[in-house]
């Protein structure tokens, strides 16, 4: 009951948040909004889970895509093009999870990585069907219920998005499935003697967590209202990476930390030293991976430690 | 927490976790064999476990007494050879399978969930017993809630039996070797195991931990569980074992209580040789 009292107090502060907002504002607010909910899915499956894949950034797109192409190039409806893009992000991560999550560490990131450059050639040879290098434009969300979802009433949908995301992978995290899944990521082997099964274990983890950033995507398709290869391209799976390592990996907090951090860093130093700022970012990132593994939530919990061993 | 409490000091709390009672074979090894390239490792060995008995595995290095363990864990796959649990023939089922009906395992160099502390490792054994369909966990079900309440009941009272009560909340990378000894034995027993399979428990531990290990598998079998025990210490393994079973080169050259045992020329000649390691044991 109070767990549920503070996401609905979240969800007011933060829906409340979007009215107060103007154009430019709304635009970066959603966008990290979305950072977020992509941070936090990925942190469950890089940093509990324990699988090192590029792919996550790839199946926003995917949702994303999916959405546009089921919406207004097959022409479903809304509910339907919704549970059809949810269905096709749960049959792709299959594909590549079937195969993929028998391979530890650095094969499987060379495979998603493999999976996620690929997705950009599919977009850029698609032909029609994906608009190529130009991607899609000129599409708006259809009327729900006879209304139009706009402006502070869309960022709302986003802030459920979120809170949606972020409550179930709590849940999961919870649970048996959540301790199953960092037990295979300590100890793959005795995971098993343990009686879990390891290979069903990652793929259902990485199943899950990329139908959720899936479903981010398809969210995202109507914030930009247009979708083009070069917005799901490798660089921002790289960011994902490091919002989830910056802010410290395998915790919720952390994954939320990170994702704030690394999306507004930007914003604040390309006014003050321009086209220097990705210099400074790179720097802050080898700073904080050297000097602070267990990322900034690290820090906090050793100021709480500290706070309970002092009295 | 003080539901918890209060079951950990209840004396039946362990009895609960573990269910069975004595009676006849429960695994039957027969003809096994496991061959790595041109080297036999184990050659037709045939071997039974009953319930509430403990059987007791030894043999100098090589003898394939880590082969043979690794096949019943499911470890490895035989070459040849039937495994048969309670009237279920199993061979070259992976380890997750022998887990889930039954089969349950330590370490001999401790593999604790590092991440973890010591109670939710402990949950980590109970993963068959309180797994269940996903929706469930995403719709928080009082179902799913109880079950969890009631695990972690169960693990503070697994963690009290083998006397780690004080250490429950406590990361496992702040316990001793013997400590962690003692959570492989009480992660196993969370899965409520009907055969327990030790790798050498005694390696590494001092003679007050062995002392305390001892107590705690005879504790263990008394509740009805089979206990296959693999140990190079001949002294804990003669003052523990009802059976003992000598390999030497992959074959089994005897099989008997400890004093028949101690008397086999074969043993003495094949294997033991110090004849005063013997009188001490």
């Amino acid at each position: 009951m109070k767990t549920f009292a503070g996401f609905a107090l979240t969800a007011l502060v933060l829906s409340a948040l979007a009215f107060m907002l103007g154009s430019y504002q709304t635009d970066v607010y959603r966008k990290l909004l979305l950072w977020v909910t992509l941070a936090l899915s990925y942190n469950f499956l890089f940093g509990i889970a324990g699988q090192v894949a590029f792919s996550h950034f790839t199946f926003y797109g995917i949702g994303a895509y999916a959405m546009v192409i089921l919406l207004f190039q097959v022409g479903l409806p809304l509910p339907l093009a919704i549970l059809a893009g949810i269905g096709l992000c749960v049959l792709l991560a299959l594909v590549v999870a079937i195969p993929a999550t028998r391979l530890e560490g650095f094969y499987l990131a060379l495979a998603t990585l493999a999976f996620a450059q690929l997705f950009i050639v599919v977009l850029n040879e698609g032909g029609a069907v994906t608009g190529a290098a130009g991607g899609l434009a000129n599409y708006r969300l259809p009327d729900v219920f006879g209304m139009r979802v706009t402006g502070p009433w869309y960022t709302v949908v986003i802030v459920l998005l979120l809170l949606g995301t972020q409550a179930s992978l709590w849940r999961l995290d919870r649970s048996w499935f959540g301790r199953a899944c960092r037990a295979v990521r300590d100890d793959p082997q005795a995971a098993q003697a343990m009686g879990i099964n390891v290979t069903a274990t990652r793929i259902a983890a990485y199943t899950i967590t990329s139908a959720m950033a899936g479903v981010a995507g398809m969210v995202y398709a109507f914030v930009d209202n247009t979708v083009n290869p070069p917005i799901f391209g490798l660089e921002n799976s790289f960011l994902l990476l490091f919002m989830v390592i910056v802010g410290g990996s395998g915790r919720h907090a952390g994954a939320i930390v990170g994702a704030i951090l690394l999306y507004l860093l930007p914003f604040v130093l390309s006014p003050l030293i321009g086209h220097h700022h990705a210099l400074v970012f790179g720097l802050f990132m080898v700073a904080v991976v050297l000097f602070q593994p267990k990322g900034l939530i690290g820090i906090w919990d050793g100021w709480m430690a500290k706070r309970r061993t002092v009295p | 927490m003080t539901a918890a409490q209060n079951l950990s000091g209840h004396p039946d709390a362990v009895g609960e976790c573990i269910q069975g009672g004595r009676g006849g074979e429960l695994l039957v090894v027969k003809g096994l064999c496991k061959q790595f390239g041109g080297l036999q490792a184990v050659a037709d060995l045939d071997l039974d476990v009953r319930v509430g008995e403990i059987l007791g595995v030894i043999g100098p290095n090589g003898a394939g007494k880590s082969t043979t363990f690794n096949m019943i864990a499911g470890a490895l796959a035989p070459s040849a050879g039937t495994l048969t649990f309670d009237g279920e023939v199993l061979a070259g089922l992976p380890a997750h399978a022998m887990a889930a009906r039954g089969i349950m395992r330590t370490f001999q160099h401790n593999k604790p969930f590092v991440s973890m502390s010591v109670r939710e490792n402990v949950m980590v054994g109970m993963h068959r017993r309180i797994q269940g369909p996903l929706w469930r966990v995403w719709a928080g079900s009082s179902a799913t809630q109880r079950a969890e309440r009631a695990a972690t009941q169960r693990a503070d009272a697994l963690v009290e039996f083998v006397g780690l009560g004080a250490w429950r909340d406590a990361d496992v990378a702040t316990l001793s070797f013997g400590q962690g000894r003692l959570l492989e034995i009480a992660r196993a027993l969370a899965a409520e195991p009907r055969l327990m399979l030790f790798d050498e428990p005694a390696a590494g531990l001092t003679p007050a931990e062995c002392e305390r290990l001892s107590d705690i598998i005879r504790q263990i079998a008394g509740q009805g569980i089979a206990v296959l025990l693999i140990e190079h210490d001949m002294r804990f393994l003669m003052a523990l074992a009802d059976r003992i079973a000598v390999l030497n080169f992959g074959r089994k050259i005897a099989q008997g209580t400890p004093a028949e045992i101690r008397a086999d020329d074969a043993v003495v000649q094949a294997y033991l040789g110090d004849l005063g390691a013997m009188a001490d044991a």
